[in-house]
């Protein structure tokens, strides 16, 4: 693939993305390297949609707690893939953004933008660290960028307040709202971040198992 | 008759601005009607009902009180009920904007607000390539399914690490192929030029945009100032 479009190199927007200063590529993001983003992404937001629908099936009405963790089980080989097709620093964060947006644009929480811009830039950078074909730094990679899904599931939190705050106006004491809530929320939030982490290793770690079964003997990889 | 996408984002961010200030009430309903009266007008009544009943339901689950009615279990149901209801405005203006926008006047959109070619592009192709996803899936079961691999409904509950290999791992191969197709074909219609991109889609903000836009941005800075 990547035809001899020679001049084709990024559009020169300035600002917004700092990753021009690309390592070893001549160039940054190609047109034809940004397709390669947009079909992963695409599959990675199937595999949202999927772990959305599955984890509102389990969890009933608090919906989406572990939404981050079920993406991060299966999601594993679409993110090894897209890094071994591309190579190059700036996938891992656009897809990250990508994602975000359409999360905001089907009604997610607004916030949920800056998880999924911190987290997979900081992803890139280690993945960039071992150059996109180091394994471990790969799969550590991999966890920090399952960490961007967080966003979807902040309002839980806001939705604490939000609840306490009706509580507080309806005349209830302090002491009462915090034995309402006592260990409902530490606890599942520490349950959901750790359950984050053990299910992003086993899904890197699923991934990389495919790479190398399917994809390496392939040459697509 | 519609919104231009870039109004529907800012009642998007509307939306989203009233669940970060935890808006009162009033302003809360007011808010709502607001934002279905454009679900409506752009046809979709049935939807912008469902929403309405929806909200009004969880909103009389939130004024329980459990503790008068003497169920102190109910708390669970008034608090997500308060919670839920409160993300709802998100959703609405969400369906709203996913619903009545086209695939063209959304990227058109995003090049008048100066959306950097790097997002631009993979959001195109996302719009492109997701409804193919869904048949390819259809595909691949099917061909499972002649060689009595995994078959049948309950086939995910008891393979599934097998049943996820099995299908991924096809639906990655053919998006390879497809990226180097769709390259292809991008390239030779001009995507990888630079400078400004012509559209065929015309948007342009409307005095219904203004009307709009100032008629929800009203409510929430009243509320903020502390003014209802």
């Amino acid at each position: 693939m990547t035809a001899p479009n020679a001049p084709v190199t990024t559009p020169t927007t300035p600002s917004s993305e700092a990753e021009s200063p690309d390592t070893r590529a001549k160039r940054g993001l190609a047109t034809a390297d940004l397709i390669t983003i947009g079909v992963f992404s695409a599959l990675y937001f199937v595999m949202v949609c999927i772990a959305t629908l599955v984890s509102t099936l389990f969890t009933g009405g608090f919906g989406s707690i572990f939404l981050p963790a079920i993406a991060a089980l299966i999601s594993g080989p679409v993110f090894m893939l897209l890094d071994a097709r591309l190579r190059k620093f700036g996938g891992i964060t656009v897809m990250g953004l990508v994602i975000g947006l359409f999360l905001f644009v089907s009604g997610h929480f607004a916030l949920s933008f800056v998880a999924s811009i911190v987290f997979p830039l900081a992803a890139d950078l280690i993945a960039r660290a071992g150059a996109y074909r180091n394994k471990v730094l790969l799969l550590v990679s991999y966890v920090v960028f399952s960490y961007g899904l967080t966003g979807p599931i902040l309002p839980l939190w806001f939705m604490k307040d939000a609840y306490v705050a009706s509580l507080e106006a309806r005349g209830k004491d302090a002491a009462y709202i915090d034995g309402v809530f006592a260990n409902i929320n530490m606890g599942t939030f520490v349950l959901a971040m750790v359950a984050i982490l053990v299910c992003a290793l086993i899904g890197g770690w699923f991934g990389q198992r495919l790479m190398r079964k399917h994809f390496v003997k392939a040459g697509i990889a | 008759m519609g919104l231009d996408p870039r109004a529907k984002l800012y009642l998007l961010l509307l939306a989203n601005l009233m669940l970060f200030f935890h808006v009162g009430l009033v302003t809360q309903i007011v808010m709502v009607v607001l934002f279905l009266t454009p679900l409506a007008a752009a046809g979709r009544l049935r939807m912008a009902a469902r929403f309405a009943v929806l909200y009004a339901a969880l909103t009389a689950l939130g004024m329980l009180d459990p503790d008068a009615m003497g169920v102190p279990q109910l708390h669970v149901v008034a608090a997500l009920a308060v919670g839920v209801s409160m993300m709802l405005p998100c959703f609405m203006t969400g369906a709203y904007a996913f619903t009545t926008t086209s695939a063209s006047a959304f990227v058109c959109a995003m090049r008048r607000m100066r959306v950097p070619e790097t997002v631009v592009i993979p959001c195109v192709v996302i719009i492109r390539f997701f409804p193919t996803i869904l048949p390819d899936y259809r595909r691949i079961r099917e061909a499972m399914a002649l060689r009595g691999i995994a078959s049948g409904a309950f086939a995910w509950i008891r393979h599934p690490a097998q049943s996820l290999e099995y299908v991924v791992v096809p639906l990655l191969m053919n998006a390879t192929t497809v990226a180097q197709d769709l390259s292809v074909a991008a390239l030779t219609k001009g995507l990888g030029r630079k400078g400004a991109h012509t559209s065929r889609t015309a948007i342009r903000m409307r005095a219904a945009d203004w009307v709009m836009m100032s008629a929800a941005t009203a409510p929430l800075v009243l509320d903020i100032a502390g003014v209802i």
